[in-house]
């Protein structure tokens, strides 16, 4: 039916391919740039979201159970569902894709902000209250770095979760690495799934490792403690 | 998605789900949760099995964690579609695995890879954030490691620990629908099934049942987590009590 | 801390709002080139498919935007409103997609092995959601069954009526089991005894993995899959006449096409070039030596003298 192919790295369907990398780079690259913006900006929206939350949920402690249930019952819609709910109002653009995103690591962030705000000893909110501090300023200066180190965990696990997370936003055309790592499996692409991969890990770990530095120059206190 | 999300009323999922041939059968809902409720279970245990002991151990012993943590944390890093099918197509194969049905040890595997992460970042935060001079308190009174560890750390840690686990069960929950995908057990064949057959109704009625089961996962656990809080505070008065 | 948060809201917002702009879809008909958002699903053909749209709608001097999309009902809408123009879509797929969305899931199926008769289906429906088909092409990618041929050769099986009062187990999608084209057909038109559906897909990699392993049968895949034969596998000959009618078919927005005839021009002159074999030869060209959609598709036009 077709002329029998030429025996090359792409036809064998090597996991390592030269030729692959060599007439993909600059389709691995957009999508490499578009990935990591799309973690970004989701992960950044989702914190954007969450701190005001939960802050809400510790000031009304009714409102806990539903801000958490709410997160919980987003996280349980399935993605092809949400992204449907959300084009009528975001468009069927990256905008719905980032919403979307967002709105799926709040099961994540939401819960590390308030594990991270009930792990500030009350003594000290006391002795804090008792210097004068109260509302705003008692939060920046005294709870939130103190909340810190578990607030940073949950990022880290969000963070690292939307790198694999993006891939839904193929469904709109806006997944990243995940556009391509889809079509490899569907395709039984192997130089395509197993490059995609590995990038999608290494940007997780660059990102992770990102955090934990960002978290060390932000809290230099814990790191004190952990070395003395 | 209009046949999917916008068109269905209400009063359609009703209809669906108060069908009694839609429960019963193979390809019903009573069959199907089952098994999904055995696939959460299982991941969720295989997770805290080898990420528990392994977070505490680098949680009790300090420095270095944070690399370790990344390490850990990185089997969520690929997208868990690609995971399942990259397993369930190479090495552990597709074959049925008793009630996990077809594939099941692949996705067992994805699912207890995709638990890890809050259960080993949780337990490792909390043990991190025990108070220094608790602990310091606790070895001056003489207590071997391991009863620093098992008397003062993991009690005070607890509230985290707990949070991780019950971030995990709901995620898995949440995220076992995949297994639809390679034809494997659970939920996700009833709305995947929907989808494929464009009938919105079975879509909605199969998301509504994990979502409902998800929130009762997620108030179960909370619960838990406060009598962990309450039970933490305490110990932390006491250990303050005892340094003083 | 709220000059902090003030500042990375309006940075998010920024973002969002050059993303909106960059990322709207409707025509733009001031400026010199007129732009045209082609848009498919996502699978090796429909890739191939808006290609060959986007390359000749730019000869015919359109600036032209591609997206695809997970599923079908995702650009429907947006179609309907104009927010995309030109989708590349399947006659009796999207004749039985606009018939459920009409009369709802359980409706009646409308779509047939007569083309002729499948298209008039098609352009009535149509008509109701502001959506207009254009010429369909010689090329199909109909529903079929294959076969290891392995399983050919041992059973002296090639068309599906050598499987009557056969039992198999079948890879398929998951609405499978209550469709006329799929496991009802194959026992009330055939005559064969399905056993069971798995349900991995339409003509997927899971599904030809199944066949492969023999965990199956018999597997539904399309008639345009360039891997069968790679694969080992063969389909099986639909000697009833019985799938429906799949040709390749561009559908445009209505109210678009009215003050763009050019671009109905260009998209019916490659209706009327491609065949089956072409579609193959394209799918092959992609699935096998994994060239890149555009630069098949250029190839393909160049060659037959459409670009």
């Amino acid at each position: 039916m077709f002329p029998l192919a030429a025996d090359n790295c792409l036809t064998r369907n090597d996991w390592i391919c030269g030729a692959y990398y060599a007439s993909r780079a600059g389709v691995l690259r957009d999508a490499l740039v578009q990935h990591v913006a799309l973690v970004f900006v989701s992960v950044l929206l989702g914190m954007l979201l969450a701190i005001p939350l939960a802050l809400l949920a510790r000031r009304y402690p009714r409102l806990e159970g539903v801000v958490v249930g709410t997160t919980t019952a987003i996280y349980t819609i399935p993605s092809l569902a949400l992204f449907s709910l959300l084009v009528p109002l975001t468009g069927l653009g990256v905008v719905t894709v980032v919403v979307g995103l967002g709105l799926y690591s709040l099961t994540i962030l939401v819960r590390a902000c308030l594990d991270g705000l009930a792990s500030v000893p009350a003594d000290v909110v006391e002795a804090a209250r008792g210097m004068g501090y109260s509302g705003a300023r008692l939060l920046r200066s005294v709870e939130l770095p103190l909340a810190l180190p578990t607030i940073m965990g949950g990022l880290r696990v969000a963070t690292v979760s939307a790198v694999a997370l993006t891939t839904v936003g193929a469904i709109l055309d806006y997944g990243g690495l995940g556009t391509l790592l889809i079509q490899g499996k569907e395709t039984d692409f192997r130089a395509q799934v197993l490059i995609t991969s590995l990038l999608c890990v290494a940007m997780a770990v660059i990102l992770d490792l990102a955090l934990v530095a960002a978290q060390r120059l932000l809290t230099p206190w814990t790191r004190q403690q952990v070395t003395s | 998605m209009d046949a999917a999300a916008g068109d269905v009323v209400i009063g359609e999922v009703y209809h669906w789900l108060s069908d009694p041939a839609h429960w019963s059968g193979p390809d019903g809902i009573t069959v199907r949760l089952t098994e999904h409720v055995l696939l959460t279970v299982l991941s969720v245990l295989i997770a805290v099995a080898i990420g528990l002991p392994l977070a505490l151990w680098l949680g009790h012993r300090g420095s270095g964690g944070s690399v370790a943590i990344n390490v850990t944390n990185i089997g969520r890093a690929v997208p868990i579609v690609a995971l399942l099918a990259l397993l369930s197509m190479g090495v552990f194969g597709s074959a049925d695995f008793g009630p996990f049905g077809r594939a099941g040890l692949a996705t067992l595997v994805t699912l207890s890879l995709f638990a890890l992460p809050p259960i080993i970042t949780n337990t490792w935060v909390g043990m991190r954030e025990v108070d220094r001079g608790i602990i310091e308190a606790a070895r001056g009174m003489g207590m071997s490691e391991a009863q620093v560890a098992r008397r003062v750390e993991v009690p005070l840690a607890l509230p985290l620990i707990v949070s991780g686990v019950r971030l995990a069960v709901v995620q898995v929950w949440a995220t076992a629908t995949i297994a639809a995908l390679v034809a494997g057990p659970g939920l996700g064949r009833i709305i995947k099934h929907g989808y494929d057959a464009q009938r919105g109704a079975e879509v909605v009625a199969g998301a509504l049942v994990v979502a409902v089961i998800a929130l009762a996962l997620e108030r179960f656990f909370a619960l838990v987590q406060s009598w962990a809080t309450a039970r933490a505070s305490g110990q932390a008065a006491r250990s303050v009590g005892a340094a003083a | 801390m709220r000059r902090i948060a003030l500042i990375t809201a309006c940075f998010l917002l920024g973002l969002t709002a050059t993303a909106c702009g960059s990322d709207s879809f409707k025509s733009d008909s001031a400026g010199g080139s007129k732009s045209v958002t082609v848009v498919g699903q996502q699978f090796t053909e429909a890739d191939v498919m808006t290609q060959l749209y986007k390359l000749v709608l730019e000869k015919a001097g359109y600036s032209v935007k591609v997206k695809n999309f997970g599923t079908r009902d995702i650009y429907l809408s947006a179609l309907q409103n104009n927010d995309v123009q030109v989708a590349a879509d399947y006659l009796s797929s999207l004749t039985e997609a606009l018939n459920k969305k009409k009369n709802g899931a359980d409706a009646a199926p409308v779509a047939s092995n007569d083309q002729a008769a499948t298209v008039a289906k098609l352009g009535e429906l149509a008509a109701d959601y502001s959506i207009t088909p254009l010429d369909p092409a010689q090329a199909q990618d109909a529903n079929a069954y294959a076969v290891t041929q392995a399983y050919s050769d041992a059973n002296g099986v090639t068309k599906l009526s050598d499987l009557a009062g056969k039992t198999v187990t079948l890879a398929a999608n998951s609405d499978c089991p209550e469709r006329a084209d799929c496991a009802k057909g194959l026992e009330q038109v055939y005559g064969i005894k399905i056993a069971k559906v798995l349900p991995l897909g339409f003509g997927s990699a899971e599904t030809k993995n199944a066949l492969i392993k023999g965990e199956v049968q018999l597997g539904q895949v399309g008639t345009s899959d360039a891997t069968l034969k790679n694969k080992a596998l063969v389909i099986l000959q639909d000697d009833k006449a019985w799938q429906n009618a799949e040709n390749l078919v561009p559908v445009v927005n209505s109210t678009w096409l009215k003050d763009n005839p050019k671009a109905k021009d260009a998209l019916n002159a490659l209706s009327a070039a491609l065949t089956t074999a072409d579609l193959a030869v394209l799918n092959g060209k992609v699935d096998i030596e994994r060239e890149l959609p555009a630069d098949a598709a250029k190839a393909w036009l160049t060659d037959k003298g459409l670009l």
